[in-house]
């Protein structure tokens, strides 16, 4: 394989590794509450600055900054949740508004993070001037092995989890279908929390490599939301191992892409697929069908 | 000086009003979840503008600025004729982000991220619209046109068709009307106005560029709509003058305008937020959303 | 009138119209009954265009109207009433009639132009049906505020507001007072008076029967017997497949 092709495949791996871990807590939560939760890009963002205030700003611990960070977008899904969905759900909306709820938290978020930080683009500045090494003919840095490794990691993880523990069967079950899960005695209104805890807590590890590895600016939430929720979709939403193809396949072609197309268009790719599979191929490539929806 | 202020707020009012009705005759009158209405809002603004620069006048510019708008709603409407609820919300919304992408990468036709500056105050027949006052009578004349044609089509039979579309597809087209071609009109018409408002804020402002046109722009209007209540005019009106006119006073205890901007934002999103919630008829709202 | 040929439809597993075959006489009132599920709603919705049928003809007055849209069934003289109220909430009665007979609402431009005002002729219609089934006062409430009961009235009245050919009544007195039903069962023999053909599911056995000039009896998606009402009411079939197997 030429160096070229080998060393777009490598950013499309390590592009892929960043959406996927997007993807997967968003399509988490997708498949437990049944309704797009847009705001997840936020809750990423938001961490991501968190994660600078912390570090960058007050000098704490990096380690320590880290996990503080983490625990905040957990938080900062579950209160989301408590605040504005549940009120929602207890008046039995459709998933429409739950939609247009979860874009005005995106937009509510995006907005504090402006006023707060202000709009010009921000460095955490952790690893300094990594050098790339040398991989078959390919380049990659120390921190971009390390951002496919956590993901494979942590991608492998949400597997176990959801196939092995008590929870993750739980939520699964909920996901299949809710009445019948209540039935047999779980708590759907618990389930929803974990999922936000869980699914915001993947956000915050995503947040912290994005945040290593890019620069921050206030709409980097709606961007990431935008191709985390592409890959979703290519891969079949409501499944968490097609949230996860997809968003490796679209890392690949993006970088693929702008071999032939300049640069700039790279977002684009995400933003055309998308509108292309919702309009004709909503089941994703893996043609999953979307279960008990209105 | 106070009179300019006014002047500015009333133009302003002028467009989201000519943006919200628009919207409103989509969503509140037909049922469609159209989150991309400020694609059709950029299509407009970027039409009407780059006609105007290359010498065009501005009154061929404007009405070139809906029909083209409005070409891109009826294109629009043909593949998400049979998308429900969330699928179309989505679709609609990509919509906006396609657009987005669009703009700012051809870069050849658009200037990309560089944006549109020194866009012509409009003139028509050799009368130059250049000082605010002039543009705001231009504005309120229009305003009053597209008040006129959206209240006549929402209050004649067709209008109706629009409300069984949205009470009850199927059983519409059991009564043997087509509700592809009607939601494909309501598509098209709303668009058509969400592009003449376009034109006239590129001409307002005299420079556009992409990132006036993103879904950020949607949650006052999606806000105004849904406040003032689905299809009803007379809700659109008032919640368009009280939102704009509501976050003015942060102006006033002396914020900058960097504070200002997304403060503005983070209220209509709580105002958003609270309404679904508490209140997701508005308050002269005929229907419930969805 | 209208000729249903080999027509069959399964959903999952289930085949629940099964080359189904027979044909409705012009200017009678037939009824169509079975058991649950035995496909007559089913069927109503393959004629009606709402569902694609897997296999079989559909024709209308020798025209094959097997895969037309509902727009399209509707316009060939064929009008449908469904089990669940369709009627349109947030209109308001008198706008609900009115869209029944307005074939021009859907011209954009010419409604737009001021050129398709509601005529008088078009209210006075309305009002005499409103009249016909003792609803005056109900003209210009909103469709969500009736009881059920009133929703049918509206909506049969609604059914036979256009000059229809073949109105598909799916249970039409479902639900609804005894004073109710006997009107129901007046406008329908006039409309066949009238020269319309009906065709309607019932489980109300004796309104079927009293009313229908044919009744076909389907069970597990197939028809089963054919006949006037007596010769049903004396079928042993017809019993064993309400009594179940």
């Amino acid at each position: 394989m030429s160096s070229i092709a080998f060393q777009l495949l490598i950013n499309g791996l390590i592009a892929g590794a960043i959406y996927a871990l997007v993807a997967s807590g968003f399509s988490l939560i997708y498949s437990t509450n049944k309704f797009i939760h847009f705001a997840h890009g936020a809750v990423i963002a938001f961490s991501a600055y968190v994660l600078y205030f912390l570090f960058s700003i007050l000098g704490i611990n990096f380690g320590f900054s880290v996990v503080l960070a983490i625990i905040f977008a957990s938080l900062l899904g579950y209160l989301l949740d408590i605040a504005v969905y549940k009120q929602l759900r207890k008046k039995k909306t459709s998933s429409v508004i739950l939609l247009i709820a979860s874009v005005g938290l995106l937009i509510l978020l995006e907005s504090l993070i402006l006023l707060l930080f202000g709009a010009d683009v921000k460095t955490i500045g952790f690893i300094k001037g990594s050098k790339g090494m040398e991989f078959l003919g390919a380049i990659i840095t120390p921190l971009q092995i390390f951002i496919i490794i956590t993901s494979i990691i942590l991608l492998a993880g949400l597997f176990l989890f959801m196939k092995k523990t008590k929870l993750g069967k739980a939520m699964r079950a909920v996901s299949d279908n809710k009445d019948v899960a209540e039935i047999v005695g779980i708590s759907s209104e618990k389930i929803y929390s974990w999922s936000f805890i869980i699914g915001s807590a993947i956000a915050g590890i995503a947040a912290i490599l994005i945040g290593l590895e890019q620069n921050l600016e206030p709409t980097m939430g709606t961007n990431l939301m935008i191709k985390g929720f592409a890959a979703a979709i290519i891969g079949g939403i409501g499944s968490v191992h097609g949230a996860v193809l997809g968003a490796f396949l679209l890392g690949i072609v993006e970088n693929f892409g702008i071999w032939y197309l300049p640069s700039g268009y790279k977002d684009a790719i995400a933003f055309v697929l998308l509108f292309i599979f919702l309009l004709f191929r909503p089941q994703g490539i893996l043609r999953i069908k979307r279960r008990a929806e209105k | 000086m106070i009179e300019a202020y006014f002047i500015h707020l009333a133009i302003l009012v002028g467009i989201y009003l000519i943006l919200a009705l628009s919207l409103q005759l989509a969503l509140g009158y037909t049922g469609l979840i159209n989150l991309g209405h400020i694609a059709f809002f950029a299509i407009g603004a970027y039409v009407s503008a780059l006609l105007t620069l290359s010498g065009i006048p501005f009154i061929i510019a404007i009405l070139l600025a809906g029909v083209i708008s409005a070409l891109f709603g009826f294109l629009l409407s043909i593949p998400t004729n049979k998308l429900k609820g969330d699928y179309l919300a989505l679709a609609t919304l990509a919509f906006t982000f396609v657009i987005y992408a669009i703009t700012l990468n051809w870069a050849s036709l658009t200037r990309g991220p560089l944006g549109l500056p020194g866009i012509p105050k409009p003139s028509i027949f050799g009368l130059s619209f250049s000082s605010n006052l002039s543009f705001l009578i231009l504005i309120l004349v229009i305003v009053l046109a597209v008040y006129f044609l959206i209240k006549r089509i929402v209050y004649s039979p067709f209008g109706k068709v629009l409300e069984a579309t949205r009470d009850n597809e199927l059983a519409t087209r059991v009564l043997g009307k087509n509700t592809f071609k009607i939601k494909s009109i309501a598509l098209g018409a709303s668009a058509f106005f969400a592009g003449i408002a376009g034109s006239l804020y590129a001409h307002y402002i005299t420079y556009i560029d992409p990132s006036s046109f993103t879904i950020m722009q949607l949650i006052p209007i999606l806000c105004i709509v849904i406040i003032g209540g689905l299809a009803s005019l007379r809700g659109t009106i008032i919640a368009t003058i009280i939102l704009i006119l509501l976050p003015e006073p942060l102006r006033f205890i002396g914020f900058p305008s960097s504070v200002v901007g997304p403060m503005r934002q983070i209220i209509y999103a709580l105002i958003l937020l609270l309404i679904l919630i508490y209140r997701p008829k508005g308050f002269f709202g005929k229907v419930e959303l969805e | 009138m209208l000729k249903i040929q080999n027509l069959s439809k399964h959903f999952g597993g289930v085949k629940a119209v099964n080359n189904c075959s027979f044909d409705i006489k012009e200017n009678n009132i037939t009824a169509l009954i079975g058991p649950n599920g035995s496909g007559k709603s089913t069927l109503f919705n393959l004629v009606s265009g709402i569902i694609k049928e897997d296999s079989g003809k559909i024709t209308y007055n020798k025209q094959d109207i097997t895969n037309l849209s509902p727009e399209k069934v509707s316009n060939t003289g064929i009008s449908r009433l469904f089990q669940k109220s369709q009627l349109f909430d947030n209109l308001t009665i008198k706008e609900n009639l009115l869209l029944a007979i307005d074939n021009e609402d859907t011209k954009f431009w010419k409604n737009l132009l001021g050129k398709n005002k509601t005529t008088k002729e078009k209210e006075e219609r309305v009002n005499k049906l409103l009249k016909l089934v003792e609803m005056e006062s109900f003209a210009d409430k909103l469709g969500r505020e009736l009881s059920y009961g009133q929703k049918r009235l509206i909506e049969i009245a609604r059914t036979i507001l256009n000059p229809h050919k073949l109105l598909m009544l799916d249970e039409p007195i479902a639900g609804v007072t005894p004073k109710l039903r006997t009107k129901i069962s007046e406008i329908l023999l006039n409309l066949k008076k009238q020269g319309a053909t009906i065709l309607l599911i019932e489980h109300d056995m004796n309104f079927a029967l009293n009313l229908a000039d044919e009744v076909i009896v389907l069970d597990e998606g197939r028809v089963i017997a054919k006949g006037t009402p007596n010769q049903i009411k004396n079928n042993k079939k017809v019993l064993e497949a309400y009594l179940g197997d």
